[in-house]
């Protein structure tokens, strides 16, 4: 699909979607607000790579009763009806597995039913003081590390029920991490254009998990959110909300931080520097192993991501997607060689990515984080 | 001294007693010589100590049967075996007190499982029976290692206190161990 047309594509779905869905929604007694940020801009390049996403709305709206704010969540698509019966499954296990029930909060869910051909998905939007980014410092070091602390307290080996558990959020060992990371070099190397990626990086990666399998195995078996960043949850009054349930899964305790750190490293680089520390000044030398070999891996996921879009984009969103697969392939040759990004290249890059942003975009990432 | 440590949970683990234990292990490998018996697959490993896996994912049946049997082997030339509480263990490690006539020492450091055995009827039996067993069950537990916050001053005061509590505890349990053999 050429990029003009998968955007085309996807502005045609969202317009039929609209038409269709929202009669739908009247009829159980919600409405659609005006202004759809989660529809626009990037969305249409959006799709997860190591889990089965389908396609779907998520849409803001409110309960005519009373109107109270909503997360409104619509599929059509066989493979997104699955990804948000798979969510919902993930979410009453979730509670059932008593130590995220203290930490983790769900959104309350208002309705979940199928209607005209649609699955619809509706929870209580959650209204919060100020997003994660806006907190202090210190705020955000102990919310990241009791959202970790509480993830780390669930080895699928604890349970009883360990087959439920594992088989409801699914699971990745060594030899998995290790096949999709050689999955993600394969395909950047196929895709991405000689000159954007230093000669042997991705092979040194590679040969870094090998070496590290017996680490990345020991730490497995752990409940981790595979996308844990401020735009999956909401905190309110000290509560964790988790909107993404679907991207839980066992697999090694660090991924999730993984995720999280690499996250930071462009958002809030203290941060990152304060966790990758935490860790080191208090675990085994193993576990900031462990870490180190988790953040290679998602670091091949997200240049993958990227590479991945550049056929599916033009204009400026293509050249600032080009830069961010330049920039994470500097991250991740940072993170081989135990160095820091230079602050003015962070400052660089944002620039960069601020001045290439479309205005939908700009909008959709208004309070993101 | 030889000293096996039996343990239902160890690290990477990192539920009570599992830190525990390998802590321990720790700090009395230098002047004994020190097997873990632990369920689970790919131990953090102790130098100088020895730790035995028991895979904890064998149906309960089976693997409280070779739990039993590598205790049994473990504790044949030991001097002391030192048990964490907990049903898989409190099972094995009573018969294989029965039969070896070594002396046990049980540690309550898992509460939650010393909890459910007052609740449950098999559990409490299983307890009662392994407790009955030993020579002496002690819930004695060195303080929690404070955690180092980086962007904090380093909480030296704390690490004392720390440091005191297990070596407060080491010798305490040493002594148990020397009055038991």
């Amino acid at each position: 699909m050429t990029p003009s047309t998968a955007q085309q594509a996807w502005e045609a779905y969202r317009e039929h979607e609209f038409a269709v869905v929202t009669p739908v929604l009247d009829m159980l007694g919600f409405e659609l607000d005006a202004i759809q940020p989660h529809t626009r801009g990037e969305r249409y390049l959006m799709q997860a790579i190591t889990t089965a996403g389908g396609k779907k709305m998520i849409l803001l709206g409110r309960r005519k009763t009373d109107g109270m704010r909503v997360v409104i969540k619509t599929t059509s698509d066989p493979h997104g009806m699955r990804e948000l019966e798979h969510e919902r499954e993930c979410r009453r296990v979730l509670e059932e597995i008593n130590f995220a029930y203290q930490v983790f909060r769900s959104p309350t869910e208002i309705l979940f039913t199928r209607s005209n051909g649609y699955l619809v998905s509706i929870q209580a939007f959650i209204e919060q003081e100020s997003t994660f980014l806006a907190r202090p410092f210190e705020e955000q070091f102990r919310l990241a590390l009791k959202a970790f602390k509480a993830q780390e307290s669930a080895h699928a080996t604890t349970y009883g029920h360990e087959q439920l558990v594992t088989k409801t959020f699914g699971t990745m060992d060594a030899a998995t991490y290790s096949a999709a990371f050689n999955g993600f070099k394969r395909n950047i190397s196929h895709e991405l254009q000689s000159g954007i990626l230093p000669d042997g990086l991705l092979d040194e990666a590679s040969k870094r998990l090998e070496k590290g399998q017996e680490i990345i195995e020991q730490y497995g078996g752990f409940l981790t959110h595979t996308d844990f960043v401020p735009h999956n949850t909401r905190i309110r009054n000290g509560e964790i909300y988790l909107l993404d349930h679907s991207s839980l899964r066992f697999g090694n305790k660090y991924e999730g931080w993984a995720r999280f750190i690499n996250f930071m490293t462009l958002y809030n680089p203290s941060l990152a520097e304060a966790l990758i520390a935490y860790v080191r000044l208090n675990r085994t030398p193993e576990e900031s192993l462990a870490l180190t070999l988790m953040r290679i891996y998602r670091l091949g996921e997200i240049i993958w991501y990227y590479t991945d879009t550049l056929k599916k984009s033009s204009g400026d969103l293509h050249t600032l997607n080009e830069e961010r697969v330049r920039f994470w392939i500097r991250v991740l040759a940072a993170v081989l060689h135990h160095e820091k990004i230079p602050p003015e290249m962070l400052d660089e890059y944002r620039r960069k990515r601020d001045s290439l942003r479309s205005e939908d975009e700009k909008l959709r990432q208004r309070d993101l984080h | 001294m030889k000293i096996v440590l039996a343990t239902p949970l160890y690290p990477p683990e990192i539920a009570e007693p599992a830190p525990y234990v390998k802590e321990l292990a720790k700090r009395l490998s230098g002047r004994h010589a020190v097997t873990i018996v632990a369920y689970t697959r790919l131990p953090e490993k102790v130098s100088g100590v020895s730790i035995i896996v028991v895979d904890k994912h064998k149906p309960l049946f089976i693997r409280l049967v070779v739990y039993f049997f590598t205790l049994l082997r473990a504790a044949w030339h030991a001097d002391i075996v030192y048990a964490m509480n907990g049903a898989s263990v409190e099972l094995p490690a009573a018969l294989v007190a029965l039969v070896t006539r070594r002396p046990f020492v049980f540690h309550i450091g898992d509460s939650a499982a010393h909890e459910r055995a007052k609740q449950k009827q098999l559990l409490r039996f299983i307890e009662r029976f392994a407790f009955a067993r030993t020579k002496e069950v002690t819930a004695d537990s060195p303080l929690v290692r404070p955690e180092i916050i980086p962007f904090e001053p380093f909480p030296a005061e704390g690490m004392a206190v720390y440091e005191r509590s297990w070596n407060t505890h080491v010798n305490a349990l040493e002594a148990t161990f020397t009055h038991d053999t």
